[in-house]
């Protein structure tokens, strides 16, 4: 399997006034294609920041970012929306509908940013939605959704553009264990049977049981401890 | 905690929180000093220009004209009618011992309007001796009276105001002659300060009038003598005139011309308003549902729907008077006393100040806490109806 | 969904928010509408009719002041003068001088007819009525209506300036043809008899006229011939100013105030209160959205394309309100233009001219109120809008 993600050397230091905090100081990462890595550690340790480079939605100061061959730290802020859009499906712990749209509305967000026909995307929305189970739903509001029901909209709407990696932040923190569970085993589902490329950060370690492998980030340096 | 304790200190909770959104809620109190502003001006113009004709009017002086006529500029008296005038009852003295009567006649002559500068009709009235003494309200302020039988003016204050070209010492023409503007009067607050003066012998002779005036101004004794006087000049069959007190005579034409400013100002006003409302129940709204968790947690302690709904009422009136506030003082500092002038009933220009009074800063307050009391209400008993709650779902 | 339909969702995420809103700024959109076309008509009311080489020559001191008649042949003898017409204010009322007051003017016929053939439209049967009936008179069709007067009938006509030898204040007419305007939204209030009519039977002021209409071989010569009248008449009792008739109505007009002023002072002022309240409101409204905002952008949404949703949001809503504002008062102007009031103001329906401009301003309201908001939206970091920074 290719290397699908890596980061070669990734410094990255916040200033904040005076002061400036190092979170990266040569950090080294490399997660394969199918790959299913859950990433821990305590707060502080730059998982935040990690996912944010990961997402394209921070820049490092130093370093290569490899995704698929294509080198994205020297993308400028529109060149990384428009390869976020191609190539990342986000999944956040508060889900992050619009509640001003029903389900399939939300799931279509992402193909707005494509040049697909009307039709095509329709198609797309109704896989997606048949895919984690909620095609029943499709016209209802974010309110009439219970906490589960809205993630898996959420997902729906990360896999819609078939993008190579999905990106979790805390996906379970705010359900219940049954279903978080329910979350967890789409998850393992999207990346066994579709291949998907996942890279989930939690704090829980009932989740990252779910992947397939677990890095331990504590102070900007990884330790991996596999299952 | 008593009802009255509990709403007070949900009033001082809310009027305390305005700063959380300052914005919104100063968007609310500038509306709403626009629409008092706005609503003022118009009152203040039709205010000034009213008291400007009631102002006019003496109670002691009887104005007669040509039966049948309601402008000066239509009415015609013959020499022989002004002596008839003179020996009706409670007819004063003047100080030369005969009947105190100013035979006049207006001409309409050009004047450049100074806030338009295109031209505009000014009186040209010519007086009798006695044309200062009908009018108390008036005396020279600069210069001197025109000499009788001379091509001499005088202007009035308020006619230097609002028009170019007659300033003192000027020389003026009118027709083939020139005439010297040799002083100002004053008579503040009355239609006389927009008129010429000149001596009516002169201008009857210059303007081919022959011996014929148009009005006659006389002094009685005392106003209790005016019913006597009135129904003489009814009466006596070779006069043909109607005589009516000067009062009279100015509130009638007030009436009708303050209709039109008061038939713009107040729908103007009005429809202001309710874009000021729309704004302040925005501006409640929010208040109200970003306070919704205060507002739930307070009702849980014990405070009552009741004083929810009046701290929200009071927030709304707060805000609105305090518009009301503004838009007073930007009207009293920015358009009391301002000069103005239109066209009169005589169809002459009358020159008047815009008057910013008590009664119409009532009516423009009224309007301003209509708004604040209905912006307040709906809102208001949204919040009283906020149920009792430790936590709100987001 | 296109970008449309997010944007109109979102416009409606809060309906009560909107709807009063769009009341404010439909609020503003009327007064601009109805004042600004009020504003506008007055203006073309001093130009309706005028005919780019027509001058009025009326006495210097005031063109309330008569001249003598013996001027109107002076005149027409000038050269670059081609036609040559007169007319004396009646002050004419019918039956009641507080309500019925109208423009009532003693002409002669012929030449009057033949110089405002176009603004004064008769058929040739009541043209040869009106020059044959000594007593003869035309009626505008907005007066005729009003007062429900025919062809034929014979009306009292009241001057409330002149009296007739025997006393009596009115002169008896026979209605010889109702006339309509050059353009069916022209003022037709308006009467027209015989100066001669009067002339016989007046007790005072005969043998003048009060104003004298010229036509000029081109609109080129109106200086030079209005020049030349004037000079002919300098230094006489009744001197003469000659203006061409465009400068003369629109003085007379002005007379009342300076309208421009009071509608421009007016209509600021309403604009500036929903431009507070709006943009205000928006800059609220947009801060709870932040976190959707930093998700599109996440998504991938460009921030150009942020920018442009939210500022077209805005556009939207004053749009919407503009449209309803404007539509609306020119619903109530038809309404106005035909009561009696109205009718004397002319074609007070709303322009295009207006109607551009109430949009043109709508979009700039939108582009101004939304611009905060869009702003903000636009430089927005993901990670502080995702709030996990």
């Amino acid at each position: 399997m290719s290397a699908l993600i890596q980061l070669k050397n990734v410094k990255k230091t916040y200033r904040r006034g005076k002061e400036s905090i190092t979170i990266f100081d040569g950090l080294n990462l490399t997660i394969e294609q199918g790959d299913f890595v859950a990433i821990m550690g305590p707060s502080g340790s730059g998982k935040t920041t990690l996912l944010n480079l990961l997402g394209g939605t921070d820049r490092s100061d130093s370093g290569e970012i490899n995704f698929d061959g294509e080198r994205i730290d020297g993308y400028n802020e529109g060149q990384l929306a428009g390869w976020r859009a191609r190539s990342v499906g986000f999944i956040f712990q508060f889900y992050n509908l619009m509640p001003v749209l029903n389900a399939a509305q939300n799931v279509e967000l992402p193909l707005m940013l494509t040049k697909l026909s009307a039709g095509k995307r329709r198609a797309n929305v109704e896989t997606a939605l048949k895919i984690v189970g909620l095609w029943d739903r499709a016209k209802h509001k974010p309110k009439e959704l219970s906490g589960g029901q809205q993630q898996r909209v959420a997902i729906a709407r990360a896999i819609v553009s078939d993008p190579k990696f999905l990106l979790c932040d805390e996906p379970t923190g705010d359900l219940d264990r049954n279903t978080a569970n329910d979350i967890l085993g789409t998850l393992q589902q999207l990346n066994q049977d579709l291949g998907k490329t996942i890279v989930m950060v939690t704090h829980d370690p009932e989740a990252a049981r779910f992947a397939k492998r677990t890095l331990h980030l504590d102070k900007g340096v990884f330790a991996e401890v596999t299952q | 905690m008593s009802l009255l304790n509990q709403t007070g200190s949900v009033i001082a909770m809310n009027v305390r929180s305005i700063p959380q959104r300052l914005w919104m809620s100063l968007a609310t109190v500038g509306s709403i000093a626009l629409v008092v502003a706005v609503l003022l001006g118009f009152l203040a113009l039709a205010n000034g220009f009213n008291q400007t004709l009631k102002g006019s009017g003496a109670p002691d002086v009887a104005i007669a004209l040509r039966d049948g006529s309601a402008a000066e500029l239509n009415s015609t008296i013959s020499r022989e009618q002004i002596d008839l005038l003179g020996q009706g009852p409670g007819v004063r003295a003047g100080p030369d011992g005969r009947p105190l009567i100013s035979a006049e006649l207006v001409l309409i002559v050009d004047g450049i309007k100074k806030s338009t500068a295109t031209k505009a009709n000014m009186p040209l009235r010519g007086i009798g001796p006695n044309g200062l003494l009908v009018r108390p309200q008036a005396k020279i302020s600069q210069g001197r009276m025109f000499t009788p039988g001379s091509n001499e003016i005088v202007v009035g204050a308020g006619l230097l105001r609002e028009f170019s070209g007659f300033e003192l010492g000027k020389t003026l023409r009118f027709g083939a002659q020139t005439w010297k503007v040799v002083g100002v009067f004053e008579a503040p607050g009355t239609v006389f300060e927009s008129e010429l003066w000149a001596d009516a012998p002169v201008i009857q002779s210059l303007f081919k009038r022959g011996s014929t005036f148009q009005t006659a101004r006389v002094g009685l004794t005392s106003p209790a003598a005016m019913p006597a006087f009135v129904k003489y000049v009814k009466d006596e069959q070779r006069l043909q005139l109607k005589a009516q007190s000067e009062q009279t005579y100015f509130a009638d034409q007030a009436e009708r011309s303050g209709l039109l400013i008061k038939y713009f100002g107040w729908p103007l006003g009005i429809i202001m308003a309710i874009g000021a409302l729309a704004g302040a129940l925005n501006t409640m709204y929010a208040s109200v549902s970003s306070r919704a968790a205060e507002i739930a947690t307070l009702r849980v302690i014990g405070f009552s729907g009741f004083s929810a709904f009046v701290g929200t009422m009071v927030e709304a009136l707060v805000l609105s008077a305090l518009g009301a506030l503004v838009g007073v003082a930007i009207c009293a500092m920015g358009f009391n006393g301002l000069s103005a002038s239109t066209l009169g009933a005589g169809f002459t220009q009358v020159a008047f100040r815009l008057q910013v009074g008590p009664d119409i800063i009532t009516q423009a307050v009224t309007l301003a806490l209509t708004i604040g009391l209905i912006g307040g209400i709906f809102p208001g008993l949204r919040a009283s109806r906020q149920r009792p709650l430790l936590a709100l779902a987001a | 969904m296109t970008d449309f339909d997010l944007v109109w969702k979102n416009l409606f995420r809060k309906p009560l928010r909107t709807i009063l809103l769009t009341v404010s700024i439909f609020m503003a959109f009327l007064i601009f509408g109805i004042l600004t076309s009020l504003n506008v008509a007055l203006d073309r009311a001093s130009e309706s009719g005028s005919a780019s080489n027509r001058l009025v020559v009326s006495n210097k001191i005031n063109f309330t002041q008569s001249m003598p008649y013996a001027y109107i042949n002076r005149v027409a003898a000038i050269p670059g003068v081609t036609a040559v017409t007169y007319q004396n204010w009646f002050g004419a009322y019918y039956q009641d001088q507080r309500t019925s007051r109208f423009v009532g003017f003693a002409v002669d016929p012929e030449t009057y007819m033949a110089i405002f053939r176009d603004e004064a439209r008769l058929t040739d049967a009541e043209r040869q009525a009106f020059l044959t009936e000594r007593n003869g008179v035309i009626v505008g069709k907005s007066l005729a209506d009003r007062y429900g007067w025919k062809v034929g009938q014979t009306i009292p006509i009241s001057s409330n300036i002149y009296s007739q030898a025997n006393g009596r204040r009115s002169w008896d007419m026979k209605i010889s043809g109702i006339f309509t305007g050059a353009k069916p939204t022209d003022p037709t209030t308006a009467i027209y008899f015989h100066y001669d009519y009067m002339n016989e039977t007046i007790t005072f002021n005969r043998d003048q006229v009060g104003t004298i209409t010229v036509v000029t071989a081109s609109p080129d010569q109106n200086d030079q011939v209005a020049k030349a009248i004037d000079a002919n008449f300098a230094n006489s009792p009744a001197e003469t100013s000659t203006v061409d008739e465009k400068t003369f109505s629109r003085a007379f007009l002005k007379q009342a105030g300076d309208l421009n002023f009071i509608v421009t002072m007016v209509v600021s002022a309403a604009f500036a209160a929903i431009l507070m309240i709006v943009s205000t409101t928006l800059v609220s409204a947009m801060r709870e959205r932040t976190k959707e905002i930093g998700v599109m952008k996440t998504l991938g949404f460009s921030s150009p394309r942020v920018l442009r949703m939210v500022l077209g949001e805005a556009v939207l809503l004053s749009s919407l309100g503009a449209v309803l504002g404007l539509g609306t008062s020119a619903f109530i102007l038809t309404g106005l233009s035909k009561s009696p009031v109205g009718s004397n103001f002319g074609d007070l329906s709303m322009s295009p001219v207006v109607a551009l401009t109430g949009l043109a301003l709508a979009v700039s309201l939108g582009l101004v109120t939304g611009a905060i908001p869009a702003l903000s939206a636009l430089r927005m970091s993901i990670i502080e809008a995702l709030n996990r920074g």
